[in-house]
Formats: C-alpha cells, sequence, structure tokens
C-alpha cells in the first residue's frame, strides 16, 4: 500500500470543519435540551401511580425506542408539513427530531434512577407532610441523578454522534461539511480520520467529567 | 409508664380507629380493627410478623390506604373526605399532607436521606414543609439532636453512623416537626443488639415527657416497662388490647399466651 496523507490540506481547509463543528453542537444543544426536558417529563410520567399519565408516556418511550430515527427525522421534516400544514427549517426539524427521539431514552435513564430509589425514602419525606413535588425535588432526584450520571453521560454521547443523521436533511453539521470536502478534494480518509478525531475531543471530556465525579461521589458516601 | 399531666377529661382520643379494614389486593391485612390511642398515652403492639401491625401503623398517617372503616386524628377522619352525596373519596394532598406533618414517624431501616448530613436531615421538614426560616429550623435541630446524644455528629453523613446513632438521628428527624403523636415501626428490629438499649433510652425519655406514641415493637421488655396499653395483634385482628400487667401477667387470650411463650420463653 502506498498512500500519501495529505495533512497540509485539512489544515488549509479548517474552516469548513469549524463551521461544521458549530452546527453540531448546536444541534447537540437543543436536541438535548428537548430531550432533557421531555424526558424528565416522561420519565415521571412513567413512574407515576396513575394509569392515565403511564400509559400515553409507556407508548412514546416504545414507539420511539422501537422504529429507526433516520425514518423519525425524515418523518419530521418531510411528513409533518404534509399532515399539518408544519414545515421547519432543516436545523430545526433535526433538533427536534434527534430531541424527541432522545427524549425517549433520557426518559428510561430518569424512570430507572427513580425506581432505583429505595421506598423507604419517599415515605420518610411524605412523613414529614411533604408533598409529591417536593419529595422528588428535595430527596428523590438529588439521589437518583448520582445514579443516572452515567447512563446519561452514555445517552449523550450517542446523542451528539446522531446530530450526524442532520446530514440527510442536508444541514450543514460536521459530517455534512465534511461529505461536501470530500466531493471537492477525493481526500476521504484524511477527512474522516479528523471527523472521528473531532468527534472524540468534543464527547471525551464528559466521559472523563463523568468518571470524576462517580469517584468523587464513591468517595463521600 | 408516662407521667403525663392529667388531660381534660371531655378531650376525645387523639386517635381513634374505627372497623378498620386493609386488604392488598385479595389478600385481607387488617381485618375490622378499632382501638383508641388517648393524649399521653403509649402504646405498643406486638404480635407475630406478618400480623398487620406495620400495615396498621402506615394506616394511621396514611402511608397505606384503607378500604373501609375510619381513622380519626385529632377528630379529623385521615386520608378520605365524604362528598355531598355522602360518598367517600380521597382527600386532597393538601389535607393528608398537614395530618403527616403532626405525625412522626420512625422507620425500621431509619430512612434518612443519605445525601443529607444529620443537621440537614432534621431541619429538613421544618424549613420545607412549614417554610421555618433556617437559622431558627437550626437552632432548634441542634437541641434536639442534643437531646439524642449526637451533638460531635451534626455535620455527619449517615452512612457513616452506627444503626443506634441512625436511628436515634431519625428520632431527632421526626421530633423536629412538633408532631402531636409519635409513630415507632420496630425501631429497632434492624438494629445489633448491643445497639438497641441506646434508641429505647431514647424512647422511653419521650414517653417519660408525655408524647403521645404508638410502637410497634419486639421489645418485650420495652412494652412492659413503657407502654400504658399494649395491643395484641394476629392475622389482622387485635387479639387482646389491655395494660402489660395483664398481657404479660394473665394474659386472656390463649393466642396471646402461646405468642409470649415463643418470644419470651
Amino acid at each position: 500500500m502506498n498512500y500519501t496523507w495529505q495533512w497540509q490540506l485539512i489544515w488549509d481547509f479548517r474552516q469548513v470543519f469549524w463551521r461544521g463543528i458549530e452546527v453540531t453542537v448546536m444541534l447537540t444543544w437543543w436536541a438535548l435540551l428537548i430531550g432533557l426536558v421531555l424526558g424528565l417529563l416522561l420519565g415521571l410520567m412513567r413512574s407515576s401511580r396513575l394509569k392515565v399519565l403511564r400509559w400515553p408516556a409507556a407508548v412514546y418511550v416504545d414507539i420511539f425506542r422501537a422504529t429507526p430515527i433516520l425514518v423519525q427525522l425524515v418523518w419530521i421534516y418531510y411528513a409533518l408539513p404534509i399532515l399539518l400544514g408544519l414545515q421547519m427549517g432543516n436545523i430545526v426539524a433535526a433538533s427536534v427530531g434527534i430531541g424527541l427521539h432522545a427524549a425517549a431514552y433520557i426518559a428510561e435513564i430518569f424512570r430507572a434512577g427513580i425506581d432505583s430509589i429505595d421506598r423507604g425514602q419517599s415515605d420518610a419525606a411524605k412523613s414529614l407532610g411533604m408533598g409529591y413535588g417536593q419529595a422528588m425535588r428535595r430527596i428523590i432526584l438529588p439521589q437518583a441523578v448520582r445514579r443516572m450520571v452515567p447512563p446519561f453521560i452514555n445517552e449523550f454521547a450517542t446523542l451528539m454522534k446522531l446530530t450526524t443523521l442532520g446530514s440527510v436533511l442536508a444541514v450543514n453539521e460536521l459530517l455534512h461539511e465534511a461529505e461536501n470536502l470530500i466531493n471537492n478534494t477525493y481526500r476521504p480518509l484524511e477527512v474522516y480520520t479528523v471527523v472521528a478525531v473531532l468527534f472524540g475531543l468534543m464527547i471525551y471530556p464528559f466521559i472523563w467529567l463523568s468518571q470524576r465525579l462517580e469517584q468523587r461521589w464513591k468517595k463521600s458516601r | 409508664m408516662s407521667d403525663a399531666p392529667p388531660v381534660p377529661p371531655l378531650m376525645p382520643p387523639l386517635i381513634q380507629v374505627r372497623g378498620l379494614h386493609k386488604s392488598f389486593g385479595k389478600l385481607e391485612v387488617l381485618r375490622g380493627v378499632s382501638f383508641d390511642v388517648k393524649r399521653g398515652e403509649v402504646m405498643a403492639i406486638i404480635g407475630p410478623s406478618g400480623s398487620g401491625k406495620s400495615t396498621l401503623l402506615r394506616c394511621l398517617n396514611f402511608l397505606e390506604e384503607y378500604q373501609s372503616g375510619e381513622i380519626l386524628f385529632d377528630n379529623v377522619l385521615v386520608g378520605y373526605r365524604n362528598d355531598p352525596s355522602g360518598r367517600r373519596r380521597l382527600d386532597s394532598e393538601r389535607n393528608v399532607r398537614r395530618i403527616r406533618a403532626r405525625l412522626g414517624m420512625v422507620f425500621q431501616s431509619f430512612n434518612l436521606f443519605p445525601h443529607k448530613t444529620v443537621l440537614e436531615n432534621v431541619i429538613e421538614g421544618p424549613v420545607v414543609v412549614k417554610g421555618q426560616p433556617r437559622a431558627e429550623a437550626e437552632a432548634a435541630a441542634r437541641a434536639l439532636i442534643a437531646r439524642v446524644g449526637l451533638t460531635d455528629k451534626l455535620d455527619t453523613y449517615p452512612t457513616k453512623l452506627s444503626g443506634g446513632q441512625q436511628q436515634r438521628a431519625a428520632i431527632a428527624r421526626a421530633l423536629a416537626m412538633q408532631p402531636a403523636a409519635m409513630l415507632f415501626d420496630e425501631p429497632t428490629s434492624s438494629l445489633d443488639p448491643e445497639l438497641v438499649g441506646e434508641v429505647l433510652e431514647v424512647m422511653q425519655s419521650l414517653a417519660a415527657e408525655g408524647m403521645t406514641m404508638v410502637v410497634v415493637t419486639h421489645e418485650m421488655g420495652f412494652a412492659r416497662r413503657v407502654a400504658d396499653r399494649v395491643m395484641m395483634m394476629d392475622e389482622g385482628e387485635i387479639v387482646e388490647l389491655a395494660p402489660p400487667e395483664q398481657i404479660f401477667g394473665k394474659p386472656e387470650s390463649p393466642r396471646t399466651a402461646e405468642f409470649l411463650r415463643r418470644v419470651l420463653h
């Protein structure tokens, strides 16, 4: 094999990667926000005592987990305008699509975290006269969050990588920019390598942070 | 025996239970239980495991719903209200919470909040539920923590405490709400034998101050020494409810006698 790597070329096009990173971070941020808020809501609904709350949440989670995200994205971008007359820009559609998808998984993380807290904790909170909201905020969630950090960081890494699917909606995120670059330069190996490294650099700090947090909490408990 | 100041005769009992029934699905756990707990009275509930003692206690502050009968706490129906047509409905969370805030509860497994220090555990109720200013709550909490002998553990997290220390902190946490009565659900059952005494001592001093207490317990010595009356339960029913001298001296029911023979031998 005789391949000459041409890294200089990558450096010349660094602006392109930078633009891609900006869009990827923005997509990740909005999708994460949607996923977190909706996921917490769904997770609380799923651990509720009331069937009318549990049921719709379960259906939502199952549908979004059982169907491919690629189809979900295409569907939100192309089918919603036909059905509801709701036409979103491609970046918005990608954020919403990835956010709705992530919400299903984040809901499961919240539910499992809440369920993992001993029932005695909510008994004790209730016996002091706390309401559901107070008990959740002050007693259950602060404990559950610690257990949720590792799976949550996992989901975060997945979510950031999923933003590359925005390219099917022609969102100029990192992978899409990279593919355009490849079409112009014919250097797929260098470009894809750099994309992988950049994703690694963006995601790894969070993995590191999560491990540090786990260790700290283990020590203090 | 409590040395409570004499209660005016017209005051109704603090807790009144009438024909209480409770089932978990098809399993009937309480089958028509009726009794009163007077103000300042200490009632011990004994009986074999699975007899419904803990469930009964958990019904008193509505941690468990019940199907029929009624519980009155300070003359207020616990957990339900009757709508205009006379049908029984679940009461609002707000009303249930108001009752719970006045009934302290101590659990077999302590259930301290592990992410909070002893002091934070004790002020949690007053600050969050009663809206007491933090400084005021802390001052009161320090006094209570001193009372249960944990002043040197104020800033310690529960997992660093022995079982006996945890349970004493849990008692302080319940007392911080200034409850009208305290419910104890087998408070010493998960303690190492050498730690039982320190918890019973705290409970005994509470009783001596006139606190109304309902204590589910396997500590027969405590029931005999401290309780004003002892309730013997079996299979969801009250077998016998009498002063300790009778229960432990000459029980009327053969089931009581049989139970005591097995646990005391």
